[in-house]
């Protein structure tokens, strides 16, 4: 793990140049280029919203905001996921190149829709005024959730990357799982709507920890409760030491496996 | 002094037959349930090739097609682990390998060459400060800022070759791409070459120029089936190279 610390930063002007050269690439030969950024999330909670606040009658007082509060950090993890699994596969034409540190693409991927992330939070802040939520100093914890969130994808995206090159059916298996997690984790609703017997197993999905925590914040203007946050914490780092062993392991195979 | 030295390196490829495809999760669990324990096929692409190339030296690798060149320098640029023995490079090393390798293809050639001149140890500034020699000597003014998906095999090689010689590398290596240039070009390439010998830089040429390997090099060798079979003095591995050839064509006619 220190050795592919210090290996990124050695590259950290690397990581640098094709984090922002994704984020042109994004939109590069798009009429609207960055305000898909926007419109994606907004078109998606506009169907959310009538799914379930109009059709189900989910009784939800400015659903919008809570739907936001979750749906942004799902996004930020789901496509990150979804992106670091093929990472590999689709900078092939650099990790062919001598020297070329492979440790690079999955932190770029998680980098760049981390700020894609971040350029979607004005959103929430808008629509936080508009519905008139009470703002308050639980705001502050905010930026401890986003670095939290960073830490507790990077492992998985490093591991489905490394793995991916040589079972490619990972990236297919990620899809679902994907659609799985999004409907277990209370996003579209509170985790106090899961009957009593199940929600004991909803609360040990990390997702669910880290999302309540936003939704605390964002929503509920109060405090996240810290032990399960600390518990996520830990086990994200253990993770992180697993996956970071495990893509060094992975990685003098890569180029050969392209 | 030796810029690069091999010691009994072997590569050993997985074989990849498409219809048992890739190592999927099916195939695998599968595997283990039924007991089918095939054995996975290997390519033995190299077989316990040492060598020495002393620094400031220009080393030709000759051989037929599928007899190891482009795995030997893959290895010795770090792109490949051998299988078994020990590789060591003094200095910065700059392969130009197969056209495209090293460029992502959604980058223009402008972006293509910042982020292969950082990979390589450069700084922005070094590279801002060389940009436009690696421009002009590409002769790629007008499409540097074209993503390089649109460019042909010519223009790849002359990118590839200019941000390859213009990274100040101690060791460069140049596996074949020479023959998509068209003359003018592989003139200009050979003139480079020869200011980098004269700076008392290493050079290892693999391909199928053998007229190009006897005039320039300062050593050869010659590969069959992944084994040195010669090496030393070019004129000598050349006529071994071509004797077993003439060999093979009598045997088969």
């Amino acid at each position: 793990m220190i050795g592919m610390c210090r290996s990124l930063y050695k590259h950290r002007e690397l990581v640098g140049i094709l984090v922002a050269k994704q984020l042109k690439l994004r939109y590069r030969g798009s009429g609207l280029g960055f305000l898909w950024t926007l419109l994606n999330p907004l078109l998606q909670m506009v169907v959310y919203t009538l799914v379930f606040s109009v059709y189900f009658r989910l009784d939800m007082e400015k659903y919008p905001v809570f739907l936001f509060a979750g749906l942004l950090p799902w996004i930020w993890f789901a496509s990150s996921l979804q992106q670091g699994v093929t990472c590999i596969l689709d900078g092939a034409g650099l990790v062919t190149r001598s020297q070329f540190p492979a440790e690079v693409l999955p932190v770029v991927t998680l980098t760049t829709n981390t700020l894609n992330f971040l350029l979607t939070l004005p959103l929430v802040f808008v629509f936080l005024l508009a519905f008139r939520v009470k703002l308050g100093p639980a705001l502050l914890a905010l930026p401890l959730l986003i670095a939290l969130e960073y830490l507790l994808a990077l492992g998985p995206v490093l591991i489905l990357a490394a793995l991916n090159v040589r079972f490619r059916d990972l990236q297919h298996i990620i899809l679902h799982l994907l659609t799985v997690l999004q409907f277990l984790t209370p996003i579209f609703y509170p985790l106090s709507l899961i009957p009593e017997p199940l929600r004991a197993w909803a609360v040990v999905n990390p997702l669910t920890i880290l999302f309540s925590a936003f939704q605390d914040v964002l929503y509920f203007n109060r405090l996240p409760s810290w032990p399960p946050l600390l518990g996520l914490l830990v086990g994200s780092c253990v993770v992180l030491s697993i996956a970071t062993a495990m893509f060094t392991r992975y990685k003098p195979t890569f180029a050969e496996a392209l | 002094m030796a810029a690069v030295v091999l010691e009994a390196v072997s590569k050993r490829f997985q074989k990849v037959v498409l219809r048992t495809g890739y190592t999927t999760l099916k195939t695998s669990l599968t595997h283990l349930f039924t007991g089918d324990s095939r054995p996975t096929e290997y390519v033995e692409a190299l077989r316990e090739v040492s060598l020495t190339v002393p620094r400031g030296t220009t080393l030709g690798i000759i051989g037929r097609n599928g007899s190891g060149k482009s795995t030997l320098v893959r290895i010795i640029a770090g792109i490949y682990r051998p299988t078994a023995g020990r590789v060591v490079t003094e200095g910065r090393v700059s392969a130009l390998i197969e056209l495209g390798a090293g460029f992502h293809p959604e980058f223009s050639g402008r972006e293509n060459i910042y982020i292969n001149g950082i990979i390589l140890g450069l700084s922005r500034k070094e590279i801002r400060r060389r940009f436009d020699e690696i421009v002009g000597f590409a002769g790629l003014e007008e499409f540097i800022d074209s993503p390089v998906r649109t460019y042909s095999s010519g223009m790849y090689m002359r990118l590839g070759f200019s941000v390859a010689v213009h990274v100040d590398p101690d060791i460069l290596l140049v596996d074949e791409v020479l023959a998509v240039g068209d003359e003018a070009f592989v003139r200009k390439c050979l003139e480079k070459m020869a200011d980098f010998r004269r700076q008392g830089k290493t050079l290892v040429l693999a391909g199928h120029d053998l007229l190009l390997v006897e005039r320039w090099c300062d050593a050869a060798i010659l590969l069959e089936a992944g084994r040195v079979t010669a090496q030393g003095f070019p004129p000598d591995v050349v006529a071994a190279y071509r004797g077993s050839l003439a060999a093979e064509e009598a045997s088969a006619g």
